[in-house]
């Protein structure tokens, strides 16, 4: 788990995950995502990408995510308030 | 506010003036511009994002007519009575105060050689990119009896706003066991499980407030989106209202009479209360305009939105033929930020990553009974092309349909704020 995330990679990334996701951390029917710690993250989107987490939409976004895309991503939402 | 930033403000008659002194193009001179006409889905997103991400290095003009933008995503719950039309409507005051310049004002030309548009109130905007978003128009003659004309007697309700207003007041004048009738159009449109889903929101209205009514659903098409889906949504909560006619059962021989109120189905004539008529659909007038469609629709570039026609106008969303995603507003967003990165790459050096697209339509059948489809997709040489995909089940228990639905709610807030900020 030692990929250190490309934050600007992580930036354009994340265009895609808040056409659903909240970028000021509010949800209503579908989870915040900002401000998280590295760790969670990454497995959250393993757990998606292995199918151990049974939501279709996350799955096929998680499905085509590389390590090195994870990270930029786990690195971008990090650094955005909750 | 930077002093040289132009101000376009359509009514005023010292910015006309101003307008109509000659543009210096930007080559060398000031900030590389960008234009982008239509202020939905695609346009909105992609002014936003330009103008966000370039921090002030480029000039981003948006040309909308509207002041507000209705959506016309959940205009089918606002029929149903699960949302008001204040709900679905967007200014664009948050994206000027982001550095856009919003200029409502229709484009009505576009000189590729001079890289010039020409908007409806006289003044011309030079761009080094072009970016065009204008949704549909419906192709003239596609239902046998109507024209625009008829659309305050028999509404198509395919663009948001007062359209939308006008079925459901009609929806609402309804005479008790009086008969509602859809014309439907053919592949390709946008929304493809939209008018199915107005067919449930229609019914779900109906059911409560006059239950003896019916629906005909007249359809040029053998099957539809989300067909066993919405099929079996109506036969356990529409049991016996809705009469689907497919085109193998005369669905596509359709023609209607706007002042006898009457729909004519393989040769049989029926008279209804409300009609609602989807006709074929094309590009918006503008991308014709423009020189870049081909047909109905304009071939573009899976890797950056660019049209085949010119390398510096884009098209995105609805008027795009791109490929394999579906024409909805998820998709339009999803390929003006890919585009956005590009656009900004090309105009100032700035990093240009892969194409990702990615598109969900959820649709409402009944309360909490929300279901999807969904798929991500990726540029090819030749198109965008579907990497992988969902869609629900039919027998799905009602917990997983509520949060389907509340997912969309989600979406909703998110894709509403991703465009307009
Ligand atoms: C009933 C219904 C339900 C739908 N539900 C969903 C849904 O649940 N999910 C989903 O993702 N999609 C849905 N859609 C589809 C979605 O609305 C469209 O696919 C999306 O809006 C396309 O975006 P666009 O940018 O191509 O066009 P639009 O969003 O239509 O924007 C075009 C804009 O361009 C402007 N314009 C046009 N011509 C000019 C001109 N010459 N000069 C200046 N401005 C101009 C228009 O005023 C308009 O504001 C639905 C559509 C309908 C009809
Ligand atoms: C189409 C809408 C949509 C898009 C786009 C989307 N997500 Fe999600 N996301 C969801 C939904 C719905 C859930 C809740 C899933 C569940 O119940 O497991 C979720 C859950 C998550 C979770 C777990 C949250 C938690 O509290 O456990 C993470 C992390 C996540 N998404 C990250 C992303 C990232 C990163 C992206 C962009 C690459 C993205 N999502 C794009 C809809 C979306």
């Amino acid at each position: 788990m030692a990929l250190e995330g490309d934050l600007e990679y992580g930036e354009y990334l994340a265009s895609e995950c808040t056409t659903c996701h909240q970028v000021d951390g509010s949800a209503n029917g579908i989870p915040s995502i900002t401000g998280w710690e590295t760790e969670p993250f990454v497995t959250a989107l393993h757990a998606y990408k292995a199918k151990h987490r049974d939501n279709e939409v996350m799955q096929i976004i998680a499905n085509r995510m590389s390590d090195e895309e994870i990270a930029a991503l786990a690195a971008h939402f990090k650094t955005l308030e909750n | 506010m930077t002093i040289n930033r132009r101000h376009f403000l359509g009514t005023s008659a010292a910015a006309a003036a101003a307008l109509a002194a000659p543009m210096v193009k930007a080559d060398g001179h000031g900030k590389p511009r960008v234009v982008v006409v239509g202020g939905g889905a695609g346009g909105a997103t992609a002014a936003r994002y330009i103008a966000k991400d370039s921090k002030g290095e480029i000039d981003v003009t948006l040309i909308e007519p509207s002041r507000m933008y209705y959506t016309c995503f959940f205009s089918n719950l606002y029929l149903g009575g699960f949302k008001e039309i204040e709900d679905i409507g967007h200014s664009y005051g948050t994206l000027a105060s982001g550095g856009v310049n919003v200029v409502h004002d229709w484009a009505i030309g576009v000189d590729r050689d001079a890289k010039t548009v020409t908007l409806a109130g006289g003044a011309t905007v030079a761009y080094d990119k072009l970016i065009l978003s204008p949704g549909i128009d419906f192709v003239e003659g596609a239902v046998e009896g109507w024209d625009l004309s008829a659309q305050n007697a028999m509404p198509h309700a395919y663009k948001a706003g007062s359209q939308s207003e006008l079925l459901k007041a009609q929806l609402m004048a309804m005479p008790e066991g009086g008969t509602f009738a859809m014309v439907a159009p053919p592949n390709p449109y946008r929304c493809p499980p939209g008018p199915y889903e107005r067919v449930s929101m229609v019914a779900h209205f109906l059911k409560n407030n006059n239950p003896t009514a019916k629906i005909i659903v007249a359809d040029p098409k053998p099957k539809f989106s989300k067909m066993a889906l919405f099929q079996e949504g109506w036969a356990n909560n529409y049991e016996g209202m809705i009469d689907w006619i497919g085109s193998d059962f005369g669905g596509d021989n359709v023609s209607v009479d706007a002042n006898a109120m009457t729909v004519t189905i393989d040769g049989e004539v029926t008279n209804v209360d409300v009609c609602n008529v989807i006709p074929a659909m094309k590009a918006g007038r503008i991308a014709e305009l423009a020189g870049v469609t081909d047909g109905n629709w304009a071939p573009v570039n899976a890797i950056d939105m660019s049209t085949k026609a010119d390398p510096d106008v884009y098209v995105l969303g609805d008027s795009s033929q791109q490929g394999d995603m579906p024409k909805s507003g998820f998709s339009a967003n999803s390929q003006a930020k890919v585009c956005a990165n590009a656009v900004r790459g090309a105009l100032t050096g700035s990093r240009v990553f892969p194409a990702k697209f990615a598109n969900t339509c959820w649709s409402l059948i009944d309360t909490n009974n929300g279901v999807k489809v969904g798929a991500t997709y990726e540029a090819t040489d030749e198109k965008i092309a579907k990497v992988d995909g969902f869609i629900s089940a039919t027998g799905e228990s009602a917990d997983v349909r509520k949060a389907t639905y509340e997912e969309s709610e989600g979406w909703y807030t998110g894709i509403t704020t991703d465009m307009f900020g």
